[in-house]
């Protein structure tokens, strides 16, 4: 999709991610809260649409989230599910609705709680209706078996995928808004409870509850609302994934290449001008194929960009700066809009603790979808946006 | 092995107990079970599952093939933590078949005891139980004899 006009992140909003008592209602409802008073919105009358990321937590979130900020009669209230790749996909759709003059401002939100209704000690699932959820396909199956071919392949260790919840642990220690952060050592990692052959509990992202929500406009209005830190956005990409039960290389990732090469041609902006990055790291072997499939390093050349230092500070590019799902937790349907908002604040250089220095002025997101037998995702959606003042 | 949805005496609608007739084929004749490929008569593609339209051509018909017994275990995964009600450890895998078709199964045999590029071959076991407690039948993998 090419932008008809130029799109603006006004403000952002997230929560704390992790276990919360608060439903998806009241997190979402806080993050848009704090995404209007960041954009100078000060009134219900402002923002004109409104597109809610939701996966598990009924019917009607979005009217239910907006009830309290005066938004219901006044504006549509859309809501969308694409599994892991809602909140990402909201924060899309409102982009595209500015782009296209519809609007000249509307908001994104995902949320989500998991942990009030879901039974523990089991894994998520993709739709029962699918053939292989009947013969017990689990998402962590399915990471998993990229990582057992991937480290028959390359000969590389349990101990190696560790090193990417080391990191990310590590850039969230003062990210107020992580769950599980600070030291962690590669052993611990190892040693914690096996969940799916290689994958360790501590390799897979927690169950968690949050939102996220994020503000976008047009240039007269960022003008309008007086916004000192306009953000453009570069480029925003939703894809389906690719159906075909044949033979294929689990090691690399279609639909992330795809959707990669796709936002890459739209922003006009390649791998090597990217500062930050917030990907789908939902469990360790993840992010080290992602820099692959997103063109950070050569195919098979992932461990050696990770154990180089090149994707943390310092490095070519840093990745999970506020600690990925593996710190944070991963609600389903909020995480996408989650990594925009935590992506801008990265590039207007509030993130006291956890800024990356020096302030990155281009930060990528990426957040894939569900299970569907055949595809390796059944969505994916990435942004890339840039700092413009 | 029941047709799905089959019915008992007071009209009780039972859960299934195999799966499924479109997907696996096991003769009554005592001959080897195997796999139903469907090739579209339109323009030739084979695919597993079975599709309602042909997604290439939107061919509507189609003729069943036989698909290979063995195949190459291309990854597969010890699972500890699985869905709910299922009891843990199982294995799930993909399997490469001959026919350039890839089929995701359970498989049969001791965690730890699997490696990529292990030939499998097909069994029919035990899957999960329905909703009324009794097994479903379906396919499976299992290392192949010599």
């Amino acid at each position: 999709m090419k932008l008809q006009r130029d799109v603006y992140i006004a403000g952002v909003g997230e929560t704390v991610f992790g276990k919360s008592k608060k439903d998806f209602d009241a997190l979402g409802r806080e993050a848009a809260y704090q995404a209007l008073k960041n954009s100078n919105i000060d009134r219900p009358e402002i923002v004109q649409s409104a597109y809610v990321g939701n996966a598990q937590n009924g019917i009607v979130t979005g009217q239910t989230i907006f009830k309290d900020l005066g938004f219901v009669g006044k504006i549509p209230i859309i809501n969308v599910e694409s599994a892991c790749s809602s909140g990402g996909m909201a924060v899309h759709l409102a982009i595209k609705d500015v782009a296209c003059g519809l609007t000249e401002a509307s908001i994104g939100v995902g949320a989500e709680n998991l942990t009030l209704r879901r039974e523990t000690g089991t894994a998520a699932m993709p739709a029962m209706n699918d053939i292989e959820t009947m013969h017990g396909a689990v998402m962590t199956g399915k990471y998993s078996m990229r990582a057992t071919r991937y480290l028959y392949e390359t000969g590389a260790t349990i101990e190696d995928l560790a090193l990417v919840t080391v990191k990310n642990r590590k850039h969230a220690t003062n990210n107020p808004h992580a769950w599980f952060k600070g030291k962690i050592s590669v052993e611990e990692v190892v040693n914690s409870r096996m969940i799916a052959y290689p994958l360790t509990l501590h390799q897979c992202c927690p169950v968690a509850d949050g939102a996220g929500a994020v503000v976008v406009c047009s240039k007269d209005m960022v003008n309008k609302l007086g916004i000192e830190k306009p953000i453009k956005v570069a480029g925003t990409v939703v894809t389906s994934g690719p159906y075909h039960n044949r033979p294929r290389d689990i090691t690399g990732d279609d639909i992330t290449e795809m959707t990669s090469i796709l936002l890459y041609e739209e922003s006009g902006i390649g791998p090597e001008d990217v500062d930050i990055v917030e990907l789908h790291d939902a469990f360790t072997i993840a992010e080290l194929l992602y820099y692959e499939c997103m063109h950070f390093c050569k195919k098979g050349e992932g461990l050696k960009f990770l154990r180089d230092g090149q994707s943390t500070y310092g490095g070519k590019c840093v990745f999970s700066a506020r600690g990925g799902m593996l710190s944070c937790g991963h609600p389903i349907g909020a995480t996408g809009a989650a990594q925009v908002a935590a992506n801008a604040k990265q590039l207007r250089g509030e993130c006291k603790g956890y800024q990356v220095e020096p302030i990155p002025k281009v930060a990528m997101s990426h957040v894939t979808g569900g299970g569907l037998s055949g595809t390796e995702h059944a969505a994916c959606t990435m942004h890339m946006i840039v700092a413009d003042w | 092995m029941g047709d799905p949805k089959e019915r008992k005496d007071g009209g009780k609608e039972l859960d299934i107990t195999f799966f499924h007739r479109d997907l696996l084929e096991v003769p009554e004749d005592g001959t080897l079970p195997y796999l139903k490929g469907y090739r579209c008569i339109k323009c030739g593609q084979l695919d597993f599952p079975k599709m309602d339209l042909c997604p290439n051509c939107w061919g509507e018909e189609f003729e069943s093939v036989a698909l290979s017994r063995k195949g190459k275990l291309y990854s597969y995964a010890d699972i500890y933590v699985g869905q709910p009600g299922m009891k843990t450890p199982y294995i799930i895998g993909y399997i490469d078949l001959p026919e350039n078709i890839r089929i995701f199964s359970m498989l049969e045999g001791t965690v730890g005891s699997f490696r990529c590029d292990d030939d499998v071959e097909l069994t029919v076991e035990p899957i999960r139980l329905n909703k009324d407690g009794s097994p479903i039948i379906s396919y499976k993998f299992k290392k192949a004899s010599a």
